[in-house]
């Protein structure tokens, strides 16, 4: 037993290693580096005095509004996104779980915006907002629901929901994947009592369908609550943060405080905050689905 | 060797002194072939390349050219500076000098007379303009300011005879033209939040006879009386009340409106002058041949026709100067392109001017009876352009913080053009930074 | 569920017709913006700056994308200049020179990093799911915890020990970093797939001997073609893709990879659009031929057991 024991170990730490190993490299002493960054004032333009500060770094983050203005962004963002790519990853998944002609060959295309490059996303989405000669601009002229062509990506009051379209539609296919294949697992038999009891389509739904659901929801809102958090791409190709700043997510915060102030000491900070925050969000997320399921 | 050694492990010094030694094997071998690698934003492309053919023949040295987009220009360069890029020369605007001679990411030029001796052919506005606490750190590339442009096919269609001489006049003309259905948005600004606006609103700001900053430093912009406040609340009311400027302007980068404007669409613009040879050309822009500089608008009670001028310079990296083969390279490339090619002339100063416009520091140039040939044919004459350049100051925000601080003022001018926030509040936002920065330099 | 004559006809339409309504626009929602993205590719500049757009091209043109191809080849002197100002139009970018080698850049990581990822997560994976060590569940935890941090977080420290390892511009730096965002998801894939592989197969392949190098040889590893694919491509697109981590660690031409000069593209606003859009289709060419091709595998492999709670 103990040979097995060790044997069994042994093993297992050298399968192991090299994962861990990378992983330490990359993700986990990072993150403590940028822990070490955040308690000194470094600011590369001054590059001879770094001066060790304790946590005034922080405190200096949660006294500066654009930190609070960044916080309700991503909020913002994150909770549509979020709401709609689950809403359409659920209307798909129920298209795609049908049986007819031609399913085959639309279950093959929902992979094309996963597949898809977020640069290009980002690239294709802003050409089609592009206020002189946008796709959307002309198909809504053309539709008549708007006499001239309008500013889209500028407009302030709805920036955030353009971008978070692009990242929708990029996210939705693996969300409405992962959903297909639970309800694959839902037997027909469920159905074919219901129908015989008289159930409508939308009774079917609602108690057959949603509740079994249930694990592969969570499991979406969960993973695209994380991905939402962490979106740098589209803000960086589309927005820029603005117009003003009503683009302002915490990612493009901490990009703008490190690459374009060059105060690395608070960038860290910031960066170190974000990360906690997604920490302890994933964790109550995680908390809070092992209760429910 | 970068002087910015954050705290370092003992493994991360021996990486470090290895991967120094590796850096330096790397310049060893580039010594040998002799390279001169140059950074520049996306203009003059190809007049730059044809000229580093040119140079590569004249003197067999190789050059690296890369260029980026001038809207992200700062944000590159810095970056790459920061990652210890192996840069030898490089473009630079007047308003990053304070930043990059701190940051030590500048060589002065003082003591190499090769470059030094081409000031006493230099204006002297723009040598000023590349020195900072006494030392000058390049030669210069171009000079220009904002000018004021009207297209005059559309004056005379709605029947007006003069162009504006202050900014009421400007909205007046525009509710015009706007009224006979000439042109929707008759009045032309780019102010997207890239490298140009803080050119853009400096501009306005000094036409309103204002500053941002006072002659010792302190922040002077949210004061009512000083013209900043008084722009701000032109530009908001253009844009919703009188409804002369398009709200997209927002989202105009320089680019953008260049290109508007060479369409014909609008009626007034502030453009830099020498985009005035491609909107005056008609393989270039369907409004060729209409558009005309006036003087800058006076604006507010205490307007002038002041405007924003501005140089771009060749830098040298502190890399290539302490390095004596790169220095010698990187010395004759700043020779050939910002002072005389290797026989005797201005060749690139000349050919930037007829190509794109752009026009030279160099004194000696201004009496080319070419060079007057020019602006007749592009401009309708230099004698306004003269003019103007004479009241071109250089923007007062320049400073060691100013990168920091622009990011700031940039948003408080959006949001004022959005209407999210007062003329007054937006300058006293970034002024309160201005003083914070300038206290945290200290 | 074939139709047969059974339940009446009417029903059967409807459902029908709402089958071929919902998945037009399904089709329309997916695979219209990257059609827009094409066909804008194929225009020429003025047909792409008419008012109304022109939904087809009117005159399909290879121009563009030879303009990008072929800008490395253009030996520029004086008499061979262009003379107008680059932002009136005609004007690529320098970047489009970089694109071939950047397209090699990419293939070259990518490569790398799927072979790299499936060494990896394949030997981790077996060890999670099948060996009850000691750590077991901490090792699990924390491969999948370092997914949580956002990117943005990892790069500034990150970019700070590669430049004092003086690893900026190296493919290594990338290939490694990348190794790192994307192991724990093909991990998470093969733990799920190997927990879906009888138990009673791993026993009988100890009972002959094998130790668990060859367990994992004879037994999981060919069983597990579907997720091994799903790995490799996934491994590979997300390198593809990869745009931040690129960002701050390539800062010159001949480490760059596509995400980045098609960015430079994108953000230089001299740019004609109609090469914009060439070099986006150039980008998403590869990525999606992959997905196509491999659609079955990763379907199969990326939900075998995806979802057990």
């Amino acid at each position: 037993m103990s040979r097995w024991f060790g044997y069994d170990q042994r093993s297992a730490a050298i399968l192991v290693f090299p994962v861990v190993a990378v992983l330490l490299a990359v993700a986990a002493f990072p993150i403590l580096y940028s822990f070490w960054i955040s308690l000194h004032d470094i600011v590369l333009t001054r590059p001879l005095r770094r001066p060790f500060v304790w946590f005034e770094n922080y405190g200096r983050v949660f006294e500066d509004p654009r930190f609070w203005v960044a916080v309700w962004r991503t909020t913002v963002y994150t909770v549509v996104t979020v709401v709609v790519t689950t809403i359409l990853a659920v209307l798909v998944a129920l298209l795609l779980n049908e049986t007819f002609p031609g399913q085959r060959v639309l279950s093959a295309l929902l992979l094309l915006p996963w597949a898809t490059p977020s640069v290009v996303n980002g690239l294709m989405w802003k050409w089609i907002y592009d206020p002189n000669y946008g796709l959307l601009n002309g198909l809504l002229l053309q539709a008549g629901l708007i006499e001239r062509y309008r500013v889209w990506l500028g407009d302030p009051d709805l920036t955030l929901l353009l971008v978070a379209n692009a990242a929708t539609w990029k996210q939705m296919p693996l969300a409405a994947l992962l959903l297909i294949v639970t309800m694959k697992a839902i037997p027909d038999d469920l159905y074919r009592a219901a129908k015989v009891d008289g159930a409508t389509v939308f009774q079917r739904f609602v108690h057959i369908t949603l509740p079994a659901l249930r694990p592969g929801l969570m499991l979406v809102l969960v993973y695209e609550t994380m991905l939402s958090i962490r979106h740098f791409d589209l803000f960086l190709i589309m927005t820029q943060g603005g117009p003003d700043d009503a683009t302002f997510v915490m990612s493009w915060l901490v990009y703008v405080e490190t690459f374009r102030s060059l105060r690395f000491g608070t960038g860290a900070a910031m960066a170190y905050i974000l990360a906690m925050a997604t920490f302890l969000l994933s964790w109550a997320f995680i908390r809070f689905l092992g209760k429910r399921l | 060797m970068d002087g910015t050694g954050l705290p370092l492990s003992r493994r991360q010094v021996a990486s470090l002194l290895a991967g120094g030694a590796t850096l330096a094997a790397a310049g060893a071998h580039a010594q040998a072939r002799g390279t001169v690698t140059f950074i520049g934003w996306s203009a003059a492309v190809d007049q730059v390349r044809a000229h580093i053919t040119a140079f590569e023949r004249a003197t067999g040295i190789r050059v690296n050219y890369e260029n980026f987009p001038w809207a992200q220009f700062r944000t590159a360069l810095v970056t790459r500076l920061v990652g210890n890029a192996p840069i030898d020369v490089s473009w630079v605007s007047d308003a990053w000098l304070p930043e990059f001679a701190e940051a030590g990411w500048l060589a002065d030029i003082n003591d190499i007379p090769d470059l030094m001796r081409y000031n006493a052919e230099a204006a002297a506005y723009c040598t000023q303009s590349m020195t900072y606490r006494g030392r000058q750190y390049g030669l210069a590339y171009y000079g220009d300011h904002m000018s004021f442009m009207v297209n005059t096919d559309i004056l005379r269609r709605a029947g007006i005879s003069a162009p504006p001489t202050t900014w009421d006049e400007v909205i007046e003309q525009s509710l015009r033209i706007k009224q006979q259905n000439i042109s929707e948005f008759p009045l032309l600004l780019s102010l997207a939040a890239d490298t140009w606006l803080i050119e853009f609103v400096s501009a306005l700001t000094f036409s309103f006879g204002g500053r941002f900053v006072d002659d010792a430093g302190a922040a002077v912009m949210q004061d009512a009386n000083r013209g900043a406040v008084r722009a701000a609340a032109f530009l908001r009311d253009a844009i919703h009340r009188h409804r002369v400027l398009s709200p997209g302007a927002v989202e105009t980068g320089e680019i953008n409106g260049l290109r508007a404007f060479g369409t014909g669409a609008h009626a007034f613009a502030i453009v830099p002058t020498y985009r005035i040879r491609a909107l005056n050309d008609p393989s270039q822009s369907p409004a060729a041949g209409n558009i005309r500089i006036a003087l800058m608008p006076r604006g507010g009670p205490q307007g002038t026709n002041e405007t924003c001028g501005w140089i771009r310079f060749y830098g040298m990296t502190p890399g290539a100067k302490n390095d004596r083969a790169r220095r010698a390279n990187a010395v004759r490339f700043m020779e050939f392109f910002g002072g005389r090619d290797t026989e005797g002339n201005y060749s690139l100063q000349r050919l930037l001017l007829t190509d794109l416009g752009l026009p030279f520091c160099t004194t000696p140039l201004a009496s080319d009876p070419a060079v007057q040939e020019f602006w007749t044919r592009w401009a309708g004459g230099g004698e306004v352009i003269a003019q103007q350049s004479a009241l071109a100051r250089k923007k007062d925000v320049i400073s060691p913080w100013f990168g920091e601080w622009v990011e700031t003022s940039n948003q408080v001018w959006q949001a004022v053009c959005l209407n999210r926030a007062e003329p007054a509040a937006a300058m006293q936002t970034a002024a309160t930074r201005w003083t914070a920065l300038q206290r945290a330099f200290r | 569920m074939a139709l047969r004559s059974g339940p009446p006809l009417a029903p059967r339409i409807g459902r029908g017709l709402l089958l071929a309504l919902f998945s037009a626009l399904f089709v329309l929602y997916v695979a219209g913006p990257v059609g827009w993205l094409v066909s804008s590719s194929l225009q020429t500049e003025a047909q792409i700056t008419a008012v109304p757009p022109n939904w087809l091209p009117p005159d399909p043109t290879f121009a563009n994308f030879e303009a990008i191809f072929t800008a490395a080849d253009r030996e520029v002197t004086y008499e061979t200049r262009r003379q107008g100002d680059p932002a009136t139009g005609g004007f690529l970018p320098s970047g489009a020179a970089n694109l071939l080698p950047s397209l090699w850049n990419s293939l070259t990581v990518g490569l790398w990093v799927a072979v790299l990822n499936l060494l990896l997560s394949l030997t981790a994976a077996y060890a999670i799911a099948v060996i009850d060590f000691r750590g077991r569940r901490s090792v699990l935890y924390t491969v999948l915890a370092t997914r949580v941090i956002p990117d943005i977080a990892l790069v500034v420290p990150l970019f700070l020990v590669v430049r004092n390892l003086g690893l900026i511009n190296s493919l290594g730096a990338l290939v490694v970093t990348y190794l790192a965002v994307t192991v724990p998801f093909t991990i998470f894939i093969l733990i799920s797939y190997f927990e879906g592989i009888p138990r009673d197969l791993y026993r009988a392949a100890r009972i002959d001997g094998c130790g668990h190098w060859g367990a994992l040889r004879h037994v999981y590893l060919p069983l597990s073609l579907p997720a091994l694919v799903a790995s490799l491509t996934f491994a590979f697109l997300t390198s593809w893709n990869e745009f931040v981590f690129a960002l701050v660690l390539t800062q010159n031409v001949a480490a760059q990879t596509l995400p980045i000069v098609i960015s430079g593209f994108i953000m230089d606003f001299t740019t004609s659009f109609s090469f914009v859009n060439a070099a986006g289709v150039i980008a998403i060419v590869p990525p999606v031929l992959m997905a196509i091709v491999f659609q079955r595998y990763i379907v199969s492999g990326l939900t075998a057991g995806a979802v057990k709670g």
